[in-house]
């Protein structure tokens, strides 16, 4: 693990730390309110005021669970993309498309020159951080996936969208750290979904990361990563946090042909499934893990942000892995 | 150059409006208890229907039931098969949308229709040809895992390559044995049109000869049907010359992903094409005049007497206004062709 890096950050974390990758789901009232918002039956003001009383709920939690690096929960967002795209001029909010079975989104349109002018998330990432002193991670998606996971009716080609929205993104990394943000998650799960732009991802990667004070993460799930594996190694962050349990633990093949070089946060739940894992099944992955991956370097955490699940089923599955990782660490 | 405006094959189900958002909310309703299968089938056929309706109001001359019943284009086809089971989600090509994986424990084995019922429904509520769609046996294979060998496949990864190499070759015969049960079934329920996708060529073209064979094996079973294979998401020009030679009568090709393709279409080609040269895949839309330059430059290239013009690849990735404005542009081209060439 890059404990000297964190040691420098000022931060000390056990063997096998746990976190989540981001999202938890919304509570019912949070949910309502959303809805009564929509419908403009409360106004901006009484939204954020609930969605506050959300985000404490699950910082409490999670300090209850025992978690050792944790998230705001995105209680303020819908999509991990289109958030950022309705708070950046030069995007429109799009119509709606499917992500997969009965889940759709807002589909953002680059229809302008994308610009930062100013902090998106940092009011956020500093009312959590307040709520705690436990480490909390500074959530951002990163240039490459806003790229492809927008429409793009502005830009001339990819390479274009992609390094203009890198210079955004690094904006708001720079004001996270600004902020007292010591770890910071960009997350990249639409990283293989063109192998033969892995360089692109990396040289945008690079612009927003070099030379700046923190422990970087990046989130990279669902994709085909075998077609981009050992070269996403050479994207400029210090751990990358990965599904595991979705996949049957199938990167590990991969481990073993070619050395595992950084830190990992290693899901060890599936995020798509209401089932809560027995112990007994987290055990076995990680231990399966553990046969490829190096102890110092593993991080737990589920497979992706818990959003669609439920509550109850968010906080089992959360304390399922806390159990597990403590297990381990003894 | 006689134009037929076909749509690809998908269509969103889902829209702004509260009548658009019906298989959604009923979907969430069913998986709550609150509906029953009955519910779901009624709200599959309405926006069926809404689909259709509003692919004959844009004017195109061959339609698709939109896909609306279809989870994905792998499971759809693949839960329907003994001997597979469904399993986690995976990235479906190089789009932000997933489909969920196919596991394959026993022998492949079509025991019932995949989408004939589906096609017959279809064909019934429209005034205009419906095209059959159904994704090809490679890209299913390609998209699948075997449990049952000591080798999983996944694609062909995992395992020495002998045996990866033999499981693979399995998953694509059982598959192509399944499909091509279910195109004789939709040639015998009266389908004219019969498209198989098979994107995973464009990623892997050296596996063409098997390609071939799998589609011989479809195309015997065909009767008068005409067989279209559609290839998108990746770049076709390679494959140019070689895709002349399969045993299909159109091929249906996606120019977005390739400068060079318009240039290999002018050359000539053997097979009628289906021309997929208005993109799918983004919400900006193509100046017709261009789009009908494009078409004189293959029309007086290649010397072509008919010709389907479609969106590069389903329009389910585009949202509902925009796919309704995609196809009502293929009109406009067509219209703009055929004054210029008048």
């Amino acid at each position: 693990m890059s404990r000297e890096k964190l040691r420098q950050l000022g931060i000390e974390l056990p063997l096998f730390p746990t976190t989540s990758v981001g999202s938890f789901p919304k509570p019912d009232y949070l949910m309502k309110a959303r809805a009564d918002f929509a419908k403009k039956k409360i106004n901006p003001q009484e939204l954020e005021e609930v969605e506050r009383r959300a985000t404490e709920f699950w910082i409490r939690k999670q300090e209850e669970l025992g978690v050792d690096v944790l998230v705001d929960g995105e209680m303020y967002r819908g999509d991990m993309v289109a958030y950022f795209a309705e708070k950046l001029p030069g995007f429109e909010e799009g119509g709606l498309v499917r992500s997969y079975g009965n889940r759709y989104y807002h589909k953002p349109i680059i229809t302008g020159e994308a610009r930062w002018e100013g902090p998106i998330t940092v009011e956020w990432w500093k009312y959590a951080q307040g709520l705690t002193s436990k480490p909390v991670k500074g959530m951002l998606t990163g240039p490459y996936t806003i790229m492809d996971w927008s429409f793009n009716e502005f830009y001339p080609d990819r390479r274009a969208t992609c390094l203009a929205l890198a210079g955004v993104v690094r904006r708001e990394v720079e004001a996270l750290i600004q902020a007292g943000a010591k770890i910071i998650q960009i997350d990249e799960p639409a990283s293989s979904v063109r192998p033969e732009e892995l360089p692109l991802m990396i040289e945008a990667m690079h612009a927003v990361t070099d030379g700046l004070p923190a422990y970087f993460i990046s989130h990279l799930c669902y994709g085909a990563f075998e077609t981009i594996y050992p070269g996403m190694l050479d994207l400029p962050v210090d751990n990358f946090d990965m599904e595991f349990s979705n996949s049957g633990l199938d990167m590990l093949d991969l481990f073993r042909k070619h050395r595992y070089t950084k830190d990992i946060s290693f899901g060890v739940v599936d995020v798509h499934t209401h089932v809560v894992e027995q112990d007994s099944v987290v055990e076995e992955r990680l231990r399966r893990g553990l046969e490829v991956l190096p102890r110092e370097a593993v991080w737990v955490d589920p497979d992706c942000g818990l959003k669609t699940r439920t509550v109850d089923e968010a906080i089992g599955k959360m304390r399922t892995l806390v159990s597990v990782a403590r297990a381990f660490r003894n | 150059m006689e134009l037929t405006l076909a749509n690809h094959s998908s269509y969103p189900r889902i829209g702004d409006s509260a009548e658009e958002q019906l298989l959604r909310r009923t979907i969430a309703q069913r998986e709550k208890g609150e509906k029953a299968d009955a519910d779901l089938g009624a709200a599959e056929e309405h926006m069926t229907e809404l689909a259709l309706r509003e692919q004959i109001d844009a004017g195109l001359d061959v339609v698709t039931d939109g896909l609306i019943r279809w989870y994905d284009p792998i499971s759809h086809l693949a839960r329907k098969l003994a001997g597979v089971r469904i399993t986690g989600l995976l990235r479906f090509f190089d789009t932000n949308f997933y489909f969920r994986q196919p596991a394959v424990h026993l022998r492949i084995e079509r025991t019932k229709p995949l989408v004939v019922d589906e096609f017959l429904f279809a064909q019934r509520k429209s005034s205009r040809p419906v095209k059959a769609v159904l994704t090809g046996p490679y890209t299913l294979a390609r998209l699948s895992i075997e449990e049952a060998s000591p080798t999983p496949t996944n694609g062909g990864s995992g395992g020495g390559p002998r045996g990866a190499a033999a499981g693979f070759n399995r998953l694509l015969d059982g598959y192509t044995t399944a499909l091509a049960e279910e195109v004789a079934a939709l040639a015998e329920a009266g389908a004219t049109l019969i498209q198989v996708d098979e994107p995973a060529l464009l990623r892997h073209s050296s596996d063409l000869p098997q390609v071939e064979r799998s589609l011989a094996a479809l195309a015997a079973r065909k009767g008068q049907a005409e067989l279209i294979l559609a290839l998108y998401f990746g770049d076709a020009a390679p494959l140019y010359e070689k895709l002349q030679t399969l045993p299909v009568d159109v091929l249906s090709l996606d120019f977005t992903y390739s400068p060079g393709l318009l240039d290999r279409v002018r050359s000539g080609s053997a097979k009628k094409l289906a021309l997929g040269l208005v993109d799918g895949r983004n919400t900006r839309l193509e100046d017709a005049s261009v789009v009908a330059k494009q078409l004189e430059r293959i029309a007086r290239g290649a010397g072509l007497d008919r010709a389907y013009l479609s969106p590069s690849c389903g329009l389910e990735y585009v949202p509902r206004d925009r796919a309704q404005l995609k196809l009502k542009l293929l009109a406009a081209i067509k219209e703009t062709f055929l004054g210029s060439n008048r």
